[in-house]
Formats: C-alpha cells, structure tokens, sequence
C-alpha cells in the first residue's frame, strides 16, 4: 500500500518539477501577498472584550470614572465590569478571552480634582499586545474618552500604566497577520492545486486507468496530499523567510509547531480541492471554485483582523471556516509563544478537519472514475 | 496455432443500464486464453462497457462474471491485467518513462525490473529515443504508443486493449500484431476492441456487439461461412439484419 501511495507522490512531484511556470507560481505568489499585505493593510475593530474594575471611591459622589466609561463611544470596545479583582482580570487576558483590562484605582477621582496633590491619577491598562489594531483601538479609545472628559484638551491629566502581556507596543501589523498570510498562502496553493490536479486527470481519462491497477482510492488521495504537503512545506519556507527577512517579523514561539500546524491545514486543504473537483467537469470550471474558498477565508478568519472586527452576525461562519483555527493557532504560536497544550483545540479541530476531508475525497474520487 | 487453455474472461447475463440507456442488454460470454480475440461493434455497441464491468471499475445492474478466475471487482488479479483506455490516459507533463514507471510501482514492479522492461518495450514500441522526452512534446501516434507501453510493462496475462490502433500508421500497426501473436504464443490474453473489420479479421477469435447483445462468437472463418458473406464487414450487417427480424 505504502509503495503505491509513494509511486502518487513521486509522480505528482516529478509534474511540479517539470512544469517551471507552477513552481514559479508556487514562490512568487505567497511573497507577493506578504509584501503586499505587509505594506499595506491596517484595520478597525469592533467589540473587543475589555474587563473593567472601577474601584474608584469617586469624590462626593462624583466618579470621572464613570464619566469616562460614558465617554467610550461606538462599539470598539465591549465593555465589561469585572468584580473577580486585578489578578483573575489579568488571567483572562492570558489565556486569550480578553484583551485588556482597564483598572481604575480607589483615589482616581479624588487625586484628579485634588490638584494640591503631587499624585497623579493613573488608569492600569492590561493588553494583549500581539495585536496591535486592538491595543492602539483600546487606548486610542481612552485617550479620545479623555478628551472629550476634559474638554480644556491639552496634555491628559493622568497617564495610561501598560502592562503588555504579550507582545509590546512595538509590535506591527505585519508581526500580527504574518501567522494569517502564511497560513492563507497555504490554503489558496493547496486548494488550487489539488482541484485543477484531479480535474485534469479525470479530463485525460487518467482516474479510470489508475483505478484498473491495485491503486485505492484513498491511496491515491494520501500519495496526492503527501506530494502537495511537500510543496506547502516549501511554500511555508518561502513565505516565512520572506516576512522573516523583509519584514522583521518577530516569532516568540516555536517554528517547528507552526510548521506542524501549516501541514495539517494544507492536508485537509487538498481534501477539499479534490471534492471540489468532484463538483467541476474541467480546469477552468475548478477555477470558479477560488473566489468561493478564498474569499471567507480572507475576510472571516481573523487573518488580517481579529474575530472582533467580524461582524457578530456573521461570526458564527468564522467557526465554521478551518483557516479560523490554523490562523489562531499560528497566531497563537508566533507571537504569544504558546505550546502543544495551549493551541491542542486548534490542532484537533484541524486533524479532524483533515479525517473528514480525506475521507469525503476518497470518495469523491471513487465516483468519478 | 496459438494453444488455447480455461478461459481469461466469462460472463453471464450481464445487464447494465444508464439511466433508461441500456448499455448492455444481458451479455454472456467466454473468451479462451492463449489467444487474440476482437471485440467487435459500432460505436456505443457496449465495448467499453464490458471492459470496464471486467475491470470493476463500474458495476453491473445484474449477471456475473470472472476475469482470470477472480470475480469481479477483479481486485486480486488487476496487476496480472493490462488495461489500455481508449483515452490517451498518459501524463503528458511526465517524460515517457516516469508514466511507465508510475504504472510499473503501481502493479509493485522493483525499480530494477522497471527500468529493463522500460528498454525493451519502448524498442517494441519505437519510442527508445524519446524515453527522456515528455510526453507533451511528442506526436499523438507516440503518445498512443507511450500508452500502450505503460500496458504491456508488467507482461500481464490479459490485455485489455480498448482501440488500441487508432492514429497508429499501418506499418507500426502491424508490428503491433506480430508483437500480439508473439504473446499469445506465450500464453497470453489479448482482448482487443475495434470498429475496424479488416484490424478484427487478424483475431484468432470475435465477438460481434451491438446495441448491448452478443450476436455472434466464433472465428472470422466460421463467422463468414455461416453468414456466406465475403468479408466480416458484409457478415456484420447480415448478423445485424437477422438480429432485428
């Protein structure tokens, strides 16, 4: 079985090697979406979860604090009150369901109106600052609240304590959607591929005749997925070197895992595009079939914004797009630093991902001989 | 005179229909091995059909059948089987030799014994030279032989060979029958299909097909001596005539 697994791939390899303009594709294509994706992208955010803890004891009965929250308008931040205190805040930023905290100390009020003090009034911002759209949303937001609380404007009146759990705020666009356009540029080669693969060989009569020798079903979908994992592997290589080099992109985890996590992604890929290609009668039919992967896959998964920027009416199809789960979980990995354990939700919805690909493409590829 | 042994092929009743399309209306049939035998009909007789039933790469609506005494889906005995499609069915953005090398691992062929079968029948099949070429560059007659060497790489028993001569010039043709008759002399099944009646007369044996019925099954000899027509083109016809009294 093994033998004839590898013979798919081996022959699979040898039609890359020969045809130069695909191999071409297959490296110029993803550095064009970094480098174009890295100049050009920024982004606004909606509904980012932020903890509030407002302990200010307020003067007279008076809070600022109050007055500010009141001042942070649209839905850029969803505000929450939080009375777990500081530590179980900070934990939630940690583990990824929150983005920031804000804290505003017992004496806020009073040390602000109290102007014989020497004590400024200090907000404690706690961020998660590996996404940089939603730290410059968080305090731009609370700058914008200020000055709109202290209308004389000038310099504000107290000062913003940051606290970056991960991240800094040196960290760019292009550190934070890296993870994303790697992730992406492996979707759109294996996807591609693996569609205009099966349909040329269903076209040429190929299925039929490499259905009258031992060769299996599934074994022809494993030998194709192997051949295009090595391919994606290589992409990834180029793709990573690229935002590595050009861009500086900072990667706090480990490489090995986010390689890891791009093969799994990759192989369901391909499952797909073989039961797509179930779906077209000839290449340029299985081309129609790109903007409908491609586009939620851009626009739904986080890649270059986060979930919060989503509409919430249409996140619930963000839970149903895979790229949602590679993209958190190389997001995760590159710049939060997390391991196995931390992204183990990611990778088990990817495997399963894949088990159920593979398996609808073995059969997919059985009917069409 | 080529030895004839059990059969390579039968079948019995086989009915197979696509959609309210009978393709084959309960064909029943045994072919001899050790011999070349002509599946002969118009086009969309069924010829195509029963290879693929045979192969078990469809499967029938009813009846039986064995191919070299396995039941069908044949899988067991698929790599002591060489199945040439009427559609090209090579890659044309591989070279010569690393299609025939697929078909060659496929069947579980060690590299070795490929690359010695690749020399000899890519000699039979006039391509020596263009072993390292790729299969786009080359004619559509190479082509045709490129896959007919993917075919006879493994040396298979039965050969299933679906028009295997269309856009082959007549010189080559006929080294392709005396290749034929070499292998029947071995003990070989070639089972070959055409529309052509002057390709059919050169089997040991024919069926005639058409539209999904067996009509006839002998020689080319006893065919015309029962028929009394001249040739098998005018026996045909009077089969057809009879059949559809």
């Amino acid at each position: 079985m093994l033998s004839r697994v590898l013979a798919v791939t081996r022959k699979t390899l040898s039609q890359f090697r020969h045809d130069r303009r695909t191999v071409g594709f297959i490296i110029v294509m993803p550095l064009l979406m970094v480098v174009v994706f890295g100049y050009t992208f920024g982004g606004e955010v909606h509904n980012v979860r932020t903890l509030v803890i407002n302990e200010d004891a307020g003067f007279l009965g008076f809070r600022v604090s109050d007055r500010l929250l009141e001042n942070i308008t649209e839905d850029t931040l969803a505000l929450e009150t939080w009375t777990q205190g500081p530590a179980a805040a900070r934990a939630e930023v940690v583990a990824g369901r929150a983005w920031a905290v804000l804290a505003f100390p017992a004496n806020f009020t009073e040390n602000l109106l109290n102007t014989n003090l020497s004590d400024t009034s200090t907000v404690d911002v706690v961020l998660d600052g590996s996404s940089p759209t939603i730290v410059s949303a968080v305090l731009g937001k609370l700058r914008a609240a200020a000055e709109r609380v202290f209308a004389a404007g000038g310099v504000a009146p107290f000062s913003l304590e940051r606290d970056f759990v991960y991240g800094s705020d040196g960290t760019r666009f292009i550190d934070s959607f890296a993870p994303g356009v790697v992730a992406l540029a492996v979707l759109m080669v294996t996807t591609i591929f693996s569609v205009i693969m099966v349909v040329r060989e269903k076209a040429g009569g190929m299925l039929e005749r490499l259905f009258a020798t031992p060769l299996r079903p599934f074994e022809l979908v494993l030998g194709l997925a192997l051949a295009l994992a090595v391919i994606a592997f290589l992409q990834s290589v180029v793709v990573l070197g690229a935002a590595l080099l050009l861009f500086q992109v900072k990667v706090v985890g480990n490489l090995g895992l986010a390689f890891a996590i791009l093969l799994l992604f990759g192989i369901g890929n391909q499952g797909l595009g073989i039961m797509l290609s179930a779906a077209a009668k000839n290449e340029l039919q299985a081309i129609q079939f790109v903007p409908l992967i491609l586009f939620p896959s851009l626009l739904l998964t986080g890649v270059f914004f986060p979930l919060e920027a989503i509409p919430s009416g249409l996140r619930p199809l963000s839970y149903v797009v895979p790229l949602t789960y590679a993209s958190d979980a190389l997001h995760s990995v590159m710049l939060r630093g997390w391991g196995v354990v931390e992204v183990g939700l990611d990778i088990l919805i990817l495997i399963f991902y894949d088990a159920l690909m593979l398996l609808g493409a073995a059969v997919f590829v059985r009917r069409q001989a | 005179m080529p030895r004839e042994g059990g059969p390579a092929v039968t079948c019995d009743g086989l009915v197979k229909r696509f959609g309210d399309v009978e393709a084959l209306a309960g064909v029943s049939l045994d072919i001899p091995s050790g011999i070349t035998f002509g599946l002969l009909g118009p086009n969309g007789a069924g010829k195509t059909t029963l290879l693929r039933i045979w192969l078990g790469l469809t499967a029938p609506n009813s009846g039986t059948a064995k191919v070299l005494g396995s039941n069908i889906p044949p899988r067991s005995v698929l790599p002591r089987i060489g199945y040439m499609p009427q559609d090209l069915a090579v890659y044309l953005d591989l070279t010569v030799e690393e299609n025939l090398a697929l078909f060659g691992r496929l069947v579980g062929m060690e590299d070795d014994a490929i690359d010695a079968r690749t020399d000899e029948v890519l000699g039979l099949v006039d391509l020596s030279g263009r072993r390292k070429s790729l299969v786009s560059t080359l004619s559509g007659g190479m082509r045709r032989r490129t896959s007919l060497a993917a075919t006879l790489l493994h040396d298979p028993d039965l050969l299933l060979l679906d028009e295997p001569t269309v856009g082959v010039d007549p010189e080559l043709r006929a080294s392709f029958w005396t290749y034929f008759k070499q292998l029947t002399a071995r003990g070989k099944t070639v089972l070959i299909t055409t529309h052509y009646m002057e390709e059919a007369s050169r089997c040991d044996m024919v069926a005639l097909v058409h539209r999904g019925r067996l009509l006839a099954r002998d020689t080319p000899a006893a065919i015309k001596d029962h028929t009394g027509a001249a040739n098998l083109d005018d026996a045909f016809l009077a089969l057809v005539r009879e059949a559809s009294l």
